[in-house]
């Protein structure tokens, strides 16, 4: 958990019924949520509104509806002031070949405002802290991409942002250099207190340096929240006996629980028709049907979800915004 | 004992910000810099420094040659006058012109970076603001500077304005000759530059559009007898017509009126940034 996410803040995001076409074709249709801090990863297959919805939070287009509030300012109205607090790494790797890496990060930090002499030596500092210390003065075209992705993070966060939005920032990466760049993402929001925002479809990566996520499918926010609440999303517990689980079965069955089995191991909800049961109530139902067979337990748990489940949970993997007359408004959750 | 840093750390900055005046003003200097190669390979300076030196060339062997002879043997020595010195180099500034816009704008969407300067204090407009006010400063130095060496040359053969208002008259004359044809150009180089992000695109059809427009007027002009003010549509010529009306010459379009000249500059300005301005506005530029 990062710094920023354990201090209750307002939303730093936030975004009520979004509506977005480029042309005729919808792009975000509807999408309400509220990110109040720390590194929350923007979950969306190709095509879900993700980079629409970065470039709407920017300002650099403005809605065809709804509202959208980032750093409590309105990008639309005030996407200057917005844009000096917020850094902002895009997805595409071309930047100009010719141009050493400390003179683009400076150039970069001059253009949100920074004194020459201040921005000269953040960019080096800034360079440093994502390991391009040694390789600063070297041109951008004779870089790997693993270090224009670096230099692009260091570009980001050269002023000092409040909030930086990254998008697809692993894209073209190695498993070294993935694991490199997502630990430096985790530092950003974890030491220097920076909120980050990271666009990404590889749920691997959001599960590993996210506090929190938003899952974007065709324009809307399917679900949102802590990772931790997301992934307890499923409901019920675990259970894994020793023996036949087969009267077990039977006799959860028979006290209305909706269960699967694999092997020895039990996954147990509440009755899917009838008074909905918490977690303590499933473990109490299984704890005394185990006690009455005289069964065995090895493990009893509360079930939790990987991100793969919540994403597939949300019913939806992939696919652009369809057109939604009148969206109806989505619950906000925040992280 | 030999000290290491493990770690920098990161500072946190409170300090001063200069909002979208210090962006636009970067954003003029850092384009600058990109046309005059500067801060790049040896390669990239070749074409911008050759073209603006070879501007300058006629205009330095006209002070040389004033300096060096005695006064008795120039007095008669007739130098071209500031409007007819462009006659000289108007080829290298129509060059100049094709070459510095495209290397201004095209790059910018070519390699993603109009993503990264719109995702700063900057908007769409004041972005090309601050790309109209740095093609427009380059311009200048083949625009402006070498009327100014020429007004040297006029001095120092002794036939320099005369008394404070004159020096105040040929100045404003030259500089507003100068941003004349930098404005007009800037306007007409960048609207055609934004319709394509390749550098040589843009250059090829800022030069077959110079070709292009003097062909169409030769014809109207010469084949059907248009009166001369059609040169008005001739850009190429457009701008050096209007030089000549604002020093009070006519060497070379006697028989174009100073109307015609002011409203067709005005026209294709502002058509150009139209071009520009939309072109720009309905650009998606986050990806």
């Amino acid at each position: 958990m990062s710094v920023a996410a354990a201090t209750p803040v307002a939303p730093v995001v936030r975004a009520e019924g979004v509506v977005k076409h480029w042309g005729r074709t919808p792009a975000l249709a509807g999408a309400t949520l509220a990110i109040s801090g720390g590194v929350t990863g923007l979950l969306g297959a190709n095509g879900s509104g993700k980079t629409t919805l970065l470039g709407l939070l920017l300002g650099l287009h403005p809605p065809d509806r709804g509202r959208l509030e980032v750093l409590g300012l309105d990008p639309t109205r005030a996407g200057p002031e917005v844009r000096e607090r917020v850094g902002y790494s895009p997805e595409h790797h071309s930047l100009p070949g010719d141009v050493k890496a400390v003179d683009f990060v400076r150039h970069i930090a001059e253009l949100h405002g920074l004194p020459r002499r201040e921005a000269t030596g953040r960019a080096s500092d800034v360079l440093w802290q994502v390991g391009l210390g040694e390789e600063r003065v070297r041109p951008l075209g004779t870089m790997s991409t693993g270090q224009r992705q670096r230099v692009k993070l260091a570009q980001a966060i050269v002023h000092d942002p409040v909030l930086v939005l990254l998008d697809e920032p692993t894209e073209g990466l190695d498993p070294v250099q993935r694991d490199d760049m997502l630990r430096l993402i985790a530092r950003i929001g974890a030491d220097f207190g920076i909120h980050v925002l990271l666009s990404s479809h590889v749920l691997d990566e959001v599960e590993r340096v996210c506090d929190n996520a938003v899952i974007l499918h065709a324009g809307q926010v399917v679900a949102a929240g802590p990772l931790d609440e997301l992934r307890s999303g499923g409901g019920g517990v675990v259970v894994e006996v020793d023996g036949d689980v087969r009267p077990v079965v039977d006799a959860l069955r028979g006290r209305g629980a909706t269960l699967h089995w694999d092997g020895t191991r039990l996954y147990v909800s509440g009755p899917q028709d009838g008074p909905a049961l918490d977690v303590v109530e499933v473990a109490d139902l299984v704890r005394d049907v185990l006690a009455d067979l005289g069964v065995a337990v090895r493990r009893l748990q509360p079930r939790t979800l990987t991100l793969e489940e919540v994403f597939l949970g949300a019913g939806r993997t992939g696919g652009q915004a369809v057109e939604v007359a009148d969206p109806a408004p989505q619950p906000a959750v925040g992280g | 004992m030999t000290a290491r840093i493990l770690d920098r750390g990161y500072r946190r900055y409170s300090g001063e910000r200069r909002g979208v005046v210090g962006a636009v003003r970067t954003l003029v200097l850092h384009s600058v810099q990109r046309a005059l190669g500067l801060r790049r390979s040896a390669w990239a300076k070749v074409l911008p420094f050759g073209t603006v030196l070879l501007a300058y060339v006629p205009a330095i062997v006209f002070v040389g040659v004033v300096s060096l002879f005695p006064a008795r043997e120039i007095r008669d020595l007739v130098l071209p006058s500031y409007a007819s010195y462009f006659g000289y180099v108007q080829l290298l500034v129509v060059l100049f012109v094709a070459f510095v816009a495209p290397e201004i704008l095209c790059t910018d969407r070519r390699t993603g970076m109009l993503g990264v300067y719109l995702a700063s204090p900057l908007t769409r407009d004041t972005y090309l603001v601050a790309k109209a006010l740095a093609t427009a400063g380059v311009l200048a130095f083949v625009t402006i500077g070498p009327p100014l060496v020429m007004l040297v040359a006029f001095i120092i053969q002794g036939e320099g304005p005369d008394g404070p208002g004159d020096v105040a008259l040929t100045l404003a004359r030259i500089f507003g000759a100068g941003l004349a044809i930098s404005v007009l150009y800037t306007a007409f180089s960048m609207g055609l530059s934004s319709l394509t992000d390749r550098k040589a695109f843009a250059t090829a059809g800022l030069i077959l559009f110079f070709l292009m427009s003097n062909v169409v007027t030769g014809v109207l002009v010469g084949a059907l007898g248009l009166a001369e003010n059609a040169i008005v549509l001739n850009i190429f010529f457009l701008p050096f017509a209007l030089v000549e009306k604002i020093h009070g010459e006519s060497v070379r379009f006697p028989d174009v009126t100073t109307a015609a000249c002011v409203l067709g500059a005005l026209a294709w300005t502002m058509v150009w940034a139209a071009v520009c301005r939309s072109r720009y506005a309905h650009l998606q530029v986050t990806r």
